[in-house]
């Protein structure tokens, strides 16, 4: 069992390493089980996806939104796994991140084409548009909302409230 | 090009051959489709939203209830992640329990899954089977957690409490009466010759193609692809257990049914080993009070196997009471959305319920 941790571990960091040394200005960190979590300027997203696929890592498996409110910040996450039976193993987060004010991104469909619904998710959600994306349409809500739901100003008591109080009970109606 | 013969139908959300709350638009010529889009959203409750407003443990009746069909891997991956996040360890005991939970719970969705195949094509004895037997581990769980359906017995620390007196004699006597029926399983559906016609080369996706389009779970191991979670990253005592993982090459809907019958087998097997190994001890270290339970800066991404494949989750922590955020990458998102719309490009209406079917897509886990 420690025999195979160990060989895990050397190919992380030689990964490690190499993206350091091809990625200027970039912070590269092994986290706890054979996890990389990379943290990017966003120009460099996409050369760094392409990169890492070419290494093997070819499994989009999620990308998620953080709002970041208080540093007026979006940070996009990408989940990258590998399809390979060996080596390959553990998982790579990439974080980027975004200006909250109009927040912006180019889609990463041509690199990964399984990111359509994810980024299309995001996009209702959070409200960040994601340039080149076919169809940034309604997926699960049925409304626009003022405020995209999952931000963090977005309270949903409030927004309770002031939507669904003011309907009158069937019985008042008559 | 719109020509006069193209007609727009819309399957679901209620209908006969659609699972749960999910409904697709279809662009028909004839019986043809030219195209599909997937309409998810009937069941979107906002969990991930409703999750940031309560403590790290209130969120347990919550999660479970993303995958109503599997709920205890769902619960298996919150408790992961925060264990991951509190760097709280987990006793041996209580992870060999846990391995025979996930795995009682993987046979249930399985003969779920063939029940409700078998239904969509007619066996309806073979549907009642798996209904009936599923039912009979239902009762197990019963009588472990209290609960048929939701369990919230997997938990920070462990699980909730150890197995009762006499309980490893009743699974073992129940997964025997299972077992004794496989031959007949086999007999009328498995190797019948209706079943076969009826799923071979419907819903066909190549190796490449489930690769690029984010596949796990039956679809990418009918395909042809070995790929486990609980081989590639094992999390509880999946790396002490001898198991195999069951492919097939074509990667049609006739094949993912075999796999989904092949891994019930394996199930057994992995439960029965853990019966034998199981150690004596606690089966739950101790978590701070669970309404001053704050966990540090910090976040993480942790992955299990489910019944339907990649289940992962992205937690991300604030050092507060509550979580800042929560993303679930449920199995059936891709499967459901972007897989499901491109085979059904060019298939015929009558097949839509049997391509979705064998997708094993959960709607629930798509819309969270």
């Amino acid at each position: 069992m420690r025999k195979k941790q160990k060989v895990k571990g050397i190919k992380m960091e030689k990964l490690k390493d190499e993206i350091a040394s091809i990625f200027k200005e970039i912070k590269v960190n092994i986290a706890q089980d054979t996890k990389l979590i990379i943290s990017a300027k966003k120009e460099q997203v996409l050369n760094l996806l392409r990169f890492l696929k070419d290494k093997g890592y070819n499994h989009l498996a999620l990308i998620s939104c953080v709002d970041w409110i208080e540093e007026k910040e979006f940070e996009l996450v990408y989940i990258l796994g590998s399809y390979l039976e060996k080596g390959g193993k553990g998982h790579i987060i990439l974080k980027t991140r975004i200006h909250r004010k109009k927040p912006k991104f180019k889609t990463i469909i041509p690199i990964f084409e399984n990111a359509e619904p994810y980024e299309r998710e995001i996009h209702e959600l959070f409200g960040v548009d994601f340039e080149g994306h076919p169809r940034l349409t309604h997926l699960f809500l049925e409304r626009d909302y003022k405020i995209p739901p999952f931000r963090k100003d977005f309270d949903t008591r409030e927004y309770v409230k002031e939507v669904f109080e003011k309907i009158p009970f069937v019985e008042d109606k008559k | 090009m719109k020509t006069e013969r193209e007609l727009e139908l819309y399957f679901g959300p209620q209908h006969i051959g659609m699972v749960g709350n999910f409904s697709i638009t279809l662009k028909v010529e004839g019986d043809r489709i030219i195209e599909a889009s997937a309409n998810p959203g009937y069941l979107h409750r906002g969990f991930e939203k409703l999750m940031e407003y309560r403590t790290w443990i209130q969120n347990f009746p919550m999660v479970c209830r993303i995958n109503v069909i599997e709920p205890d891997s769902m619960e298996m991956v919150y408790a992961m992640a925060v264990e991951k996040l509190a760097k709280i360890e987990v006793p041996e005991r209580a992870n060999y329990i846990r391995t025979i939970v996930l795995e009682l719970a993987r046979l249930t969705s399985h003969l779920f899954g063939c029940w409700a195949y078998a239904n969509m094509l007619g066996f309806d004895t073979v549907a009642q089977w798996a209904m009936y037997h599923r039912d009979l581990l239902l009762d197990l769980f019963e009588e472990l957690t209290g609960a048929r359906v939701y369990h919230i017995y997997i938990w920070p620390g462990g699980v909730r409490r150890d197995i009762p007196k006499g309980f490893k004699d009743r699974v073992l006597n129940t997964l025997h009466t299972i077992g004794s029926c496989i031959p007949d399983y086999d007999n009328t559906f498995f190797n019948n010759r209706l079943f076969y016609k009826r799923a071979k080369n419907i819903g066909k996706i190549s190796k490449d193609e489930a690769k690029k389009l984010g596949a796990t779970g039956q679809i990418l191991r009918a395909a042809g692809i070995k790929y486990d979670i609980r081989k590639v990253e094992p999390y509880a005592v999946y790396d002490k257990v001898n198991f195999e993982i069951p492919t097939r090459e074509d990667g049609d809907a006739y094949s993912r049914v075999w796999v989904i019958r092949d891994e019930m087998i394996q199930s057994v097997h992995i439960i029965m080993q853990c019966f034998e190994k199981m150690p004596q001890g606690e089966v739950y270290n101790r978590v701070p009070n669970p309404f001053k339970w704050k966990i540090p800066k910090g976040e993480t991404y942790v992955r299990v196997e489910s019944s339907r494949g990649e289940l992962g989750l992205y937690l991300v922590s604030n050092g507060e009471d509550k979580p800042y955020r929560v993303h679930f990458r449920t199995p059936s998102y891709p499967h459901g959305l972007i897989i499901l719309e491109k085979l059904l490009k060019n298939a015929s209406i009558a097949d839509v319920g049997n391509i979705m079917i064998s997708l094993y897509v959960v709607a629930p886990e798509i819309d969270r």
